[in-house]
């Protein structure tokens, strides 16, 4: 997107599109990912709340190599059958270590209980991407792991997705005109037996970005941002899904502002939720998220420290 | 006792026969069991390796990072 570049050079391209609205169809830019498809409207409309204290702290030994340890203290929700949530208050220690590079990307973190949850990312050619995402834990049975290899054309990819117990999916989204992209996803599940197919859309231009997805799950998600300058922007979304006739409608802001980023939605199921990043120094950062369900009687505030 | 010993031969008969089509399809029996044996396996390196590797990794990137650097929590 135009708003990625920095603001000179982003006046002559305005003028330049401005100039020829003549497509060249056989040079089209690449299209977003199709799992990054909504991105925009997730950036505002699923911000990273939590519920108690969170510290991060991460340690860079060279430009490749980091580690990082975080705590987190506070109740987390258990599934419980009734309608009630159940909270039980828990503490954790996360241990982990990443390692960038160009081509290679290593994620690890190990919590006090076992888990492991690693992530892999290499470019295996110019336009092969191979990643991987693996939680294990000690329980037997619990532990998951997906597979994805995308491909990149010159204006489509395509990505195919291999999970253990046979879960099998591809995507592929193409770049129709310079705003315009199509893209379509099937999956197969082994357990329990499904499968599903899909289609999404996505428009854009600089100022606003508009996205549909419709699965055979009975899913339809339809979301709309509009940039309203360089430091505001405001999304829409509506969510429904014609089996269980669950309609959800939510409206979301984002500001970033110099030392502070802050991000909110209010939802029609009665949630008004908010999550606030300030920069108390280079390095520091200071947050602070609250959610209020006001329809299930859950009020959740955390606050935070993130040091490097 | 005697019809005892009858039904244990009549036992082990079926017993061989069964034996016998488990021989054909075993081929399939076990390209499966080792393939679990191998997820097994890998599934524990994984857990207990992954994490050291990426510290293996990264301590021989360059700049080289010293021993004291990994350790000390500053």
């Amino acid at each position: 997107m135009a708003d990625l570049l920095p603001p000179l050079t982003a006046a002559q391209v305005d003028a330049k599109t401005k100039v020829d609205e003549k497509v060249d169809y056989s040079n089209l830019p690449s299209p977003v990912p199709y799992e990054e498809l909504h991105r925009e409207a997730f950036m505002s409309l699923k911000a990273d709340n939590f519920e108690g204290l969170r510290f991060d702290f991460t340690k860079a030994l060279n430009q490749k190599f980091s580690l990082s340890h975080s705590v987190m203290m506070g109740p987390t929700e258990v599934p419980s059958q009734s309608a009630e949530t159940i909270k039980i208050p828990t503490a954790h220690y996360e241990f982990g270590a990443n390692y960038f590079e160009p081509k290679l990307m290593l994620i690890g973190r190990v919590m006090t209980d076992g888990r492991l949850n690693a992530r892999l990312k290499a470019d295996l050619t110019d336009k092969l991407i191979v990643k991987a995402n693996a939680q294990i834990t000690n329980e037997p049975h619990l532990s998951h792991a997906m597979f994805n290899f995308d491909y990149m054309g010159s204006d489509y990819r395509a990505q195919l997705q291999l999970g253990n117990s046979a879960l099998i999916g591809a995507t592929y989204i193409q770049s129709v005109t310079n705003r315009l992209s199509l893209g379509g996803e099937v999956f197969w599940a082994g357990v329990p037996r499904k499968s599903g197919i899909g289609y999404a859309a996505r428009y854009e231009s600089d100022k606003m970005v508009a996205t549909a997805q419709v699965a055979s799950t009975g899913a339809v998600v339809m979301n709309y941002v509009q940039k309203i300058s360089e430091k505001v922007s405001l999304a829409t979304d509506f969510m429904f899904n014609y089996f269980s006739r669950d309609v959800t409608a939510s409206v979301g802001y984002d500001y970033i502002l110099r030392q502070a980023r802050v991000r909110g939605k209010i939802d029609s199921n009665g949630v008004a939720s908010a999550l606030v990043e300030e920069r108390l120094s280079m390095g520091l950062n200071f947050l602070l998220s609250a959610e209020l369900d006001h329809k299930k009687k859950d009020y959740k505030f955390g606050f935070g420290l993130t040091v490097g | 006792m005697e019809s005892t010993i009858s039904l244990k031969t009549k036992g082990k008969g079926k017993g061989s026969k069964g034996a016998s089509s488990s021989d054909d399809k075993s081929k399939f029996d076990i390209v499966k069991e080792w393939s679990n044996w191998s997820l097994k396996k890998a599934k524990v390196a994984t857990h207990y390796g992954f994490i050291p590797l990426i510290i293996i990794i990264g301590m021989n990137s360059d700049p080289k990072p010293n021993l004291f650097q990994l350790l000390s929590p500053v």
